[in-house]
């Protein structure tokens, strides 16, 4: 058995980690299998084109590099770690109006990525590749940030479209996916190090790509709750006089740590 | 203005205080088309530098290319230089610069390579001075440009251009984080490029340099800034070469950067002074022209500053960097109002992000 993360975010987009320096964060921490996925944004959109300008997103031109840099990264992980790493995109729509915002990762064969098409279109075109879909934090998320149900709202059209659907993203669970029968696994949607406290994935096929994608397919998975050890040390804000000294820095992690937590 | 200015000079004077601990061999890249003057003389450079080990490879993308024979002169002049020449294009993408070099990269024996333009010309201490910053944390290492031996109107505003406007940017994008890498002179370590794809990766980009730096940085490594400029031998330059360069490399910075190109006219001494004038004006009631004379000037100090860094200031540097503030402006709506580029006989749509799309033959 092992522990999996298929939602992390590298400094091609928004997240604080360097692709590398995630393979190394989750590598020493023992886990068997990752997914890096970055966010892509659709360009027919006015915020899509706002995140391409702001650079939080991979564009068709930083795309090329990103699928190469995961191929190479693929091997260290192996080599280094035993950890099996997986290519992936988050496929990011986002509207001012929450049930038009969709979120969805496609993990696997990324050849045929095309961030403006519909998810339906996407998944026809990808699935038959070998490439899974998953749709990403498909109702409220519980915090305050942008939320994404238009997947959710269109989930009976789309079951049959989507291997997937986050039962957790982050530490908290999902109750409306959890009992609607549909496919589940669960993710960090990790940004920083901050977003290491969640729910993960636990997996017992074999650390090779496609064992990988074929257990979440059919749902030979379970999750667990993975708790990063918090190392209390003073750090300040960047406007100090405003905010005073701030704390709790994340340090490294403990796999013991885990809590385990039925379904 | 002044901060970019004091920069620079810092940059300039960094030496290195400790001796190399090693060397390592380096592959030198020399892609050519066409015969500049002073092409004999600034190859030949690279056959005189004092450094234990390297080759050089020249690369061009024909048989009948005239600068195969200013190559075949200096293989029978340094018989013993580890120096050969490569005629075998790829076609990696739309970029003729990668096409060019692509073979040249694969035969290349030693794994710090260093590509650089054919109208570089150095000193025998260069890669002593360079190598050795190759650190373990280091991705890519370019250089600050400095124009030399302009002739022309249209040298004189390119030697204007590189040893003031272009110079303090290098300096103050390395400062602020965002370092902007050069093609004139990459080096790197052909190990590190493999993890973003290798060479052929690049050849979708007109502005390879530019994602080759953005690529290295996401494997956090940094990207360096040599300890002295390296120079560029201008010679006779037409006004309208100045004019169609700038051109082509306005609209590829408009490409890849959209915003960041909205706001360059904020750093036109031109523009920003019309713009303090009239601020001072309305608020305390300065007289415009008076500030906007002195504003001048002291941009004027500050540029004429860093271009004595870079190469002897003179009247016709003067002269040159007066028209060249003039028509910064223009140049500016002028790359506003396209997407295409010209480039080595051929035009092409620049697509967002530096991507490049075909276009006709010219």
């Amino acid at each position: 058995m092992y522990l999996a993360d298929f939602h992390l975010h590298s400094n091609f987009s928004d997240g604080k980690l360097s692709i590398p320096a995630l393979v190394d964060y989750y590598g020493k921490r023992g886990f068997g299998a990752i997914a890096i996925t970055d966010h892509f944004c659709e360009q027919t959109s006015l915020i899509g084109r706002a995140s391409t300008y702001l650079g939080v997103t991979l564009t068709t031109a930083t795309f090329p590099i990103y699928r190469e840099l995961l191929k190479s990264e693929q091997e260290r992980a192996w080599d280094q770690y035993g950890m099996c790493l997986i290519p992936g995109v988050e496929i990011t729509k986002n509207s001012i109006l929450n049930h038009r915002s969709a979120h969805f990762l496609v993990l696997g064969n990324l050849e045929n990525i095309d961030p403006n098409l519909d998810i339906s279109e996407l998944s026809d075109r990808v699935r038959p590749e070998g490439a899974l879909v998953i749709a990403a934090h498909p109702v409220s998320t519980q915090k305050i940030e942008k939320q994404t149900f238009h997947l959710w709202d269109r989930r009976e059209e789309l079951a049959p479209k989507v291997d997937a659907w986050e039962v957790a993203s982050g530490p908290y669970l999902f109750d409306e996916v959890r009992y609607s029968g549909l496919p589940m696994i669960a993710n960090s949607d990790f940004h920083s190090e901050k977003n290491m406290t969640s729910w993960k994935t636990l997996l017992s096929c074999e650390k090779k790509q496609e064992a990988v994608l074929q257990a979440i397919k059919k749902q030979q998975l379970d999750f667990q709750f993975y708790r990063e050890e918090t190392v209390r040390e003073p750090s300040y804000s960047t406007l100090p006089w405003i905010m005073g000294p701030q704390l709790g820095h994340y340090g490294m992690g403990n796999v013991d740590s885990l809590q385990a937590i039925s379904k | 203005m002044g901060w970019g200015t004091w920069i620079a000079f810092k940059q300039f004077q960094n030496r290195r205080e400790e001796e190399p601990s090693s060397l390592a061999p380096v592959s030198i890249l020399k892609p050519l088309k066409g015969v500049d003057e002073g092409l004999l003389e600034n190859l030949e450079s690279f056959f005189k530098l004092n450094y234990p080990s390297y080759e050089i490879l020249f690369s061009v993308t024909e048989n009948t290319e005239p600068a195969i024979s200013v190559v075949q002169k200096l293989l029978s002049k340094y018989p013993s230089a580890d120096a050969k020449l490569v005629c075998e294009p790829q076609n990696t993408g739309p970029n003729p610069k990668i096409n060019n070099l692509m073979t040249a990269y694969e035969l290349a024996k030693h794994d710090v390579i260093l590509i650089s333009d054919s109208n570089i010309r150095v000193k025998p201490n260069y890669l002593l001075n360079l190598v050795p910053d190759l650190r373990d944390s280091v991705g890519i290492i370019t250089a600050v440009v400095a124009g030399v031996s302009a002739k022309g109107l249209g040298g004189w505003l390119e030697a204007s251009y590189l040893n003031t406007f272009f110079a303090r940017w290098m300096v103050l994008t390395k400062k602020l984080g965002f370092p902007s890498v050069i093609g004139k002179s990459m080096l790197f370590r052909k190990s590190i490029l493999k993890r973003l794809g290798g060479l052929k990766t690049l050849g979708h980009y007109i502005a390879e340099d530019y994602m080759a730096g953005h690529g290295i940085q996401k494997l956090d490594l940094t990207v360096e800034l040599m300890r002295s400029p390296i120079e560029q031998f201008i010679g006779p330059y037409s006004y309208q070469n100045f004019w169609a360069r700038h051109l082509r490399w306005g609209r590829i910075r408009k490409s890849i950067a959209p915003l960041a190109f909205l706001i360059e006219p904020l750093f036109f001494s031109t523009f920003s002074g019309v713009a303090g004038a009239i601020s001072l004006n309305v608020l305390f009631g300065f007289s415009p022209l008076t500030v906007w004379g002195l504003h001048m000037a002291l941009w004027g100090i500050c540029d004429g500053l860093i271009y004595q860094l870079m190469d002897r200031f003179s009247w016709k540097a003067l002269g040159a960097w007066v028209v060249r503030e003039g028509l910064a402006p223009l140049l500016w709506i002028s790359i506003l109002s396209g997407n295409t580029v010209s480039w080595r006989g051929r035009d092409y749509r620049l697509l967002k992000g530096g991507l490049l799309a075909e276009g006709r033959t010219t």
